[in-house]
């Protein structure tokens, strides 16, 4: 029943749609240039009106890239139809036929495959048992709660047993509890059926905790590709690591490039090991802390000094908005039991530790 | 997609494909050139056996001939020009022989000549047109039986038209198979989509042959005389008394029609929407029934009502001199007819009207009738003005009414019929009803581009139950009354038909008998059977042809798309004449010589009502999400199965009324069918017109009666049919 798993590589892969009212050209995708491995989730990352449904429906066969090619495993798919490339896909609007019931979208897939009803019926009831929607099998899917409804379309993507698997921000309309538990489904059965599967999602935290590696998108162009650890630890640019989590910058100036890059901020000097490209003695720069890097100390100790304004109580975590000179500046304290916590009003003073941070050229990027 | 290889194949079988065809051409052409030529020169060949000697006997001779024997002219010369010293022509014909005065000394004449001494027949390359026919011109030798020696020459001109048809239709054909063979090798070779791009080529080929090629056939014939171009026929339609007093009377019935179905129409739709009368269901259903009563039902029962032996005019009131036929009595059955076109339109305008801006204009403490004035109507003109245009147009295009009714009266679209059918001057009629496209076509662009720009109503999406009652309890009085008497009035125009059916001779006879129905389903049982035939061959052709180019135009893009819209949609803004009158003139020569048959009058019916499917198509397929198409493509569904499986399905609703609406204009279409009728197919409409002509209203009656049983009846299956959905009662999307 295990099939073979296969990659699907996309090269320089551009798509430019005519803006029908402008006549203008809009680059929805520019040279994307990726491959996903044999069984392997990759997310695809990025703010609203990235690209990223456009590259998914192209691996699909619903655009027509306007350059580039598509492979899954060695066969070039970039011109077959839809109908007869071996990925499923998962519509961010569902796409149920409301024509039929859950039981025949379901089994829709497998009587185009020409399998037998009594094979059919036997595997639709097995899947809808997997997505927990065994009772429902008569239901017209229009009486289908919205949980319901999605994952009566991932039921009928997972029967074909595709060799690729496309989901177009499938869990957006479910709410929290049901989004996490249908994401550790949807994880599971791709791991243990070997599913390549390419992920399209605008919310980091479902980027972060479902895929082997995640794509970061930005304005058509793909910014950065890797692990979820390396995308946040490392970003390549201000971009991606204000767009994967919460981060301040603060500005310095490059003092010396060698193995590890030297800047003065503050009137100080530190050695950080992590930097980007291409920086120069004397140049601007901006340094990235995450909050939960930034620490809280007695005033005068630290880099920064100023007030705490707000602290916002999380459990696991306390998270305290500082007022200083140089803006607004969130420090997340973790374990707020074993750690002081300063009360709003009190003065205090910023500090980091040069290892958890990382380097970046001043482009008066502050998110 | 245009891989090389791809490319070199395509181009090779395309090159073995052309040489098999041109030789498979070629071959049948010569081969048939040749039986025909043979079977020339045979004739030629015996008539020329035995010529007499004097004078007077060859005159006498060629006379007889010629007179026996229609396809060839000939010249006879006594001793042979140009070798003999003396040489006597005789000619019956004097074209021929001019022709040959000022030919005989070319080289090809001579070399002719020289052959005949010999006893060779030359084909001459040169041509003469006798009598508007082209002919081929044959040299051919007379032997004295005794002597063996070549005494004379005959030049005959032969008639070859019917072989020079045949070849030019062979050569259609090889062009037509080659230019098939490739778009189909080609889309399946560089599309992704073959499938879609067979459906549309077909959509093109059939719009193309069936809407564009008529139209421009009709508009060929208005320019060209013998083969010129000529603006005469245009001069003698514009300048000519009788045909410009039929533009001024459609114009002229247009206009009061218009204005009179507005007016009622506007009546019913104001009082269904904004007031608060009782039986508002029971209008809007009496306002709505005219639409689908079969043509001439109306007219018929104004006649029976108020003709010359009118039950009303003569037997009622006494009248003898009183007149129906003519304009006022048209405007009467027309309104009556279309005000229900007017009466749909506001009706979607005024409920789409917030009625919150009226509540605001009565808060501000206007009186209702300066409501009315300052905000109902000023946002209600833009529809009043397209309900106008609509019932305008509707009513130039209009012919089973006036056919009957319009006595001294002349519209356009009667004088085309009567010019192509009584007259047989198809250039006159073709140009009169192009010339009734002509205000279609600017109500049409008017509505277009400047009704619809005007318009300020927007669609709220929240319909409010809310009424603001703009109507006092005096003025709603009025309007009730207004209403009840307009439509007592269709009531018993409705039950006149039926009274008709049951008696023996209205208007001096009124005994009941149900000799009628015995005699009209008896003469009209072939009638009735080919109508339905027909109309149910159309149906499901016209349904699932506007399906498909309803889900292509939707939902995928491709070159063209624009021009295959406009060649699907322009039926709709065709006036009937006009596409019967195109449709003989297209269809009545080789290779589609369909005149006659079945086939046109099915065709004819599915292209006139593919546009409304279209539409019905296009706008049900705008409110499904196309990922459920793209969902079945994605599992693996080609785009037939696609269509078959989720397509057809979900716009049922506008699949079946598209088919129940094709069922029912075909059953009662009369203005583009009476061009299309023959002997063997005929239709039940024209029937009625018949036995109407011949004042046997009682049969006229019968057959307009069981149309309207078949309509409703069908309207009622529809019905039923649509409602019986469980799955897609709220849940598209
Ligand atoms: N058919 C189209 N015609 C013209 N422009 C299009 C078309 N489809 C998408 N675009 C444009 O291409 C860009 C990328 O669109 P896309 O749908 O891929 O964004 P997205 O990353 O999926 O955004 P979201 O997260 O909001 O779904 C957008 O600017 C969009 O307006
Ligand atoms: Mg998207």
């Amino acid at each position: 029943m295990l099939k073979k798993s296969v990659s699907v590589r996309l090269e320089k892969v551009t798509k430019t749609f005519v803006d029908p009212h402008s006549k203008k050209d809009v680059h929805a995708v520019r040279e994307a240039d990726f491959t996903i491995e044999p069984g392997e989730l990759v997310t695809l990352l990025g703010p609203s009106g990235c690209g990223k449904t456009t590259t998914l429906r192209m691996v699909a066969g619903f655009e027509l890239p306007t350059s580039g090619k598509i492979f899954i495993g060695d066969e070039d798919i970039t011109f077959l139809p839809p109908n007869r490339r071996d990925k499923a896909m998962v519509f961010q609007s569902y796409g149920l036929f409301p024509h039929m019931s859950v039981f025949e979208n379901v089994a829709y897939g497998l009587k185009l495959r020409k399998v037998e009803a009594a094979e059919i019926s036997r595997r639709v009831n097995e899947t809808l048992a997997l997505v927990g929607l065994a009772e429902l099998g008569n239901r017209p899917p229009g009486r289908l709660s919205g949980g319901q409804q999605q994952r009566v379309a991932l039921a009928r993507a997972l029967i074909v047993e595709p060799s690729v698997l496309l989901l177009d921000e499938p869990l957006s309309n479910l709410d929290a509890l049901l989004r996490e538990q249908m994401r550790v489904e949807i994880r599971r059965i791709q791991k243990s059926l070997g599913i390549t599967a390419l992920y399209v999602t605008h919310d980091r935290t479902e980027a972060m905790s479902l895929s082997d590696r995640v794509i970061v998108m930005n304005a058509g162009a793909v910014v950065q590709i890797g692990s979820p650890h390396e995308i946040y630890q490392d970003p390549v640019d201000a971009f991606v690591a204000g767009f994967i989590g919460k981060v301040t910058f603060f500005p310095g100036t490059v003092v010396e490039v060698d193995r590890g890059c030297t800047v003065s901020l503050k009137g100080r000097t530190m050695t950080v090991p992590r930097f980007a490209e291409g920086l120069k003695p004397d140049q601007a720069c901006s340094v990235m802390c995450r909050p939960e890097s930034l620490r809280l100390e007695e005033p005068g100790s630290g880099f920064l000094d100023g007030r705490v304004v707000t602290n916002v109580y999380l459990g696991h975590s306390v998270e305290s908005y500082v007022d200083t000179p140089e803006g607004e500046i969130l420090v997340q304290v973790d374990n707020p039991m074993a750690r002081r916590v300063f009360a709003e009003g009190e003065a205090v003073s910023v500090s980091f530790v040069p290892e958890y941070t990382k380097i970046f050229p001043e482009e008066g990027s502050d998110r | 997609m245009f891989a090389r290889r791809k490319v070199m194949v395509f181009g090779l079988i395309c090159l073995l494909f052309l040489i098999a065809d041109l030789w498979i051409y070629h071959t049948l052409d010569k081969a048939f050139v040749n039986l025909a030529d043979s079977q020339v020169r045979e004739t030629a060949g015996a008539a020329l056996e035995a010529v007499p000697s004097g004078d007077e006997a060859v005159s006498n001779w060629l006379e007889r001939l010629e007179q026996g024997n229609g396809h060839f002219f000939l010249l006879y010369t006594r001793g042979i020009h140009g070798l003999d010293p003396d040489v006597t022509v005789f000619s019956k014909n004097a074209d021929l022989l001019a022709f040959f005065e000022s030919k005989k000394n070319t080289p090809g004449f001579l070399k002719a000549f020289e052959n005949a001494t010999y006893d060779e027949i030359t084909r001459l390359s040169d041509r003469i047109v006798i009598g508007g026919t082209p002919r081929t011109l044959l040299v051919v030798p007379a032997t004295d039986p005794a002597t063996g020696e070549t005494v004379g020459i005959g030049l005959f001109a032969f008639d070859t038209s019917a072989t020079d048809a045949y070849s030019r239709l062979l050569a259609v054909l090889a062009i037509g198979a080659a230019v098939v063979f490739l778009a189909i090798l080609a889309a399946g070779q560089f599309t992704r989509d073959p499938v879609q791009t067979y459906a549309i080529l077909a959509l093109f080929a059939i719009t193309g042959t069936f809407v564009a090629y008529p139209l421009f056939e009709a508009a060929r014939l208005s320019f060209v005389q013998d083969g010129h171009f000529t603006l005469d026929t245009w001069k003698t339609i514009l300048t000519t008394r009788q045909y410009v007093s039929a533009l001024k009377g459609s114009l002229e019935l247009g206009f009061v029609t218009a204005t009179l179905s507005t007016l009622v129409g506007f009546l019913f739709a104001f009082t269904v929407t904004r007031t608060s009368v009782p039986f508002k269901k029971f209008f809007s259903a009496m306002a709505t029934l005219p639409v689908v009563s079969p043509p001439f039902s109306l007219t018929l029962s104004i006649i029976l009502l108020f003709g010359n032996n009118g039950l009303v005019t003569k037997q009622m009131l006494g009248l003898e001199n009183f007149n129906i036929y003519g304009l006022w009595g048209l405007s009467l059955v027309q309104t009556m007819g279309m005000f229900p076109i007017a009466f749909l339109t506001l009706v979607g305008i005024l409920e789409a009207i917030d009625s919150t801006l009226e509540d605001a204009a009565l808060d501000l403490s206007a009186t209702r009738w300066e409501t009315f004035k300052t905000v109902t109507l000023p946002l209600a003109t833009p529809g009043i003005l397209s309900a106008w245009l609509l019932v305008f147009t509707t009513s130039l295009a209009d012919f089973a009414n006036p056919l009957l009714l319009s006595g001294d009266f002349r519209v356009l679209s009667v004088e085309s019929y009567l010019e192509v059918t009584g007259m047989n001057r198809l250039g006159n009629g073709a140009a009169l009803s192009l010339l009734l496209l002509l205000p279609t076509l600017i109500a049409f662009l008017s509505q277009r581009f400047w009704v619809s720009r005007k318009s300020v109503v927007t669609v709220t999406g929240k319909p409010s139950a809310r009424l603001t009652e703009l109507a006092s309890p005096r003025t709603r009085t009025a309007l009730l009354l207004a209403m009840s008497l307009i439509t007592l009035f269709l009531f018993s125009l409705y039950g006149t038909i039926l009274a008709g059916c049951f008696v023996k001779n209205w208007g001096i006879d009124y005994t009941f008998t149900l000799a009628n129905f015995r005699e009209a389903l008896q003469r009209g049982r072939d009638a009735l059977s080919d109508t339905v035939l027909l109309a149910a061959a159309a149906t499901p052709i016209a349904g699932i042809l506007a399906m498909a180019a309803a889900m292509l135009i939707a939902r995928k893009t491709f070159i063209g798309k624009r021009l295959l819209e406009l060649l699907i949609m322009t039926p709709f803004a065709l006036p009937g004449t006009l596409v019967g009158i195109s449709y003989i003139l297209a269809f009545n020569k080789p290779p589609l010589l369909l005149v006659g048959t079945a086939a046109i009058i099915v065709i004819n019916y599915a292209i006139r009502e593919l546009p409304v499917g279209v539409e019905g198509g296009i706008a049900s397929l705008k409110q499904i999400d196309p990922a459920i198409e793209e969902a079945a493509a994605d599992l693996g569904a080609d785009t037939p199965t696609v269509f078959r499986t989720i397509v057809l399905p979900l716009v049922r609703p506008a699949f079946i009324s598209s088919l129940s609406y094709t069922f029912v204009r075909s059953m009662t279409a009369v203005s583009a069918v009476i061009f299309l009728i023959s002997a063997r197919w005929y239709h039940l409409t024209v029937l009625i017109y018949n036995f109407s002509e011949s004042l046997r209203f009682g049969l006229a009656s019968v057959l307009a009666l069981t149309l309207i049983v078949i309509v409703f009846a069908t309207f009622g299956i529809m019905r039923l049919l649509v409602r019986k959905n469980v799955y897609l009662e709220k849940t598209v999307g």
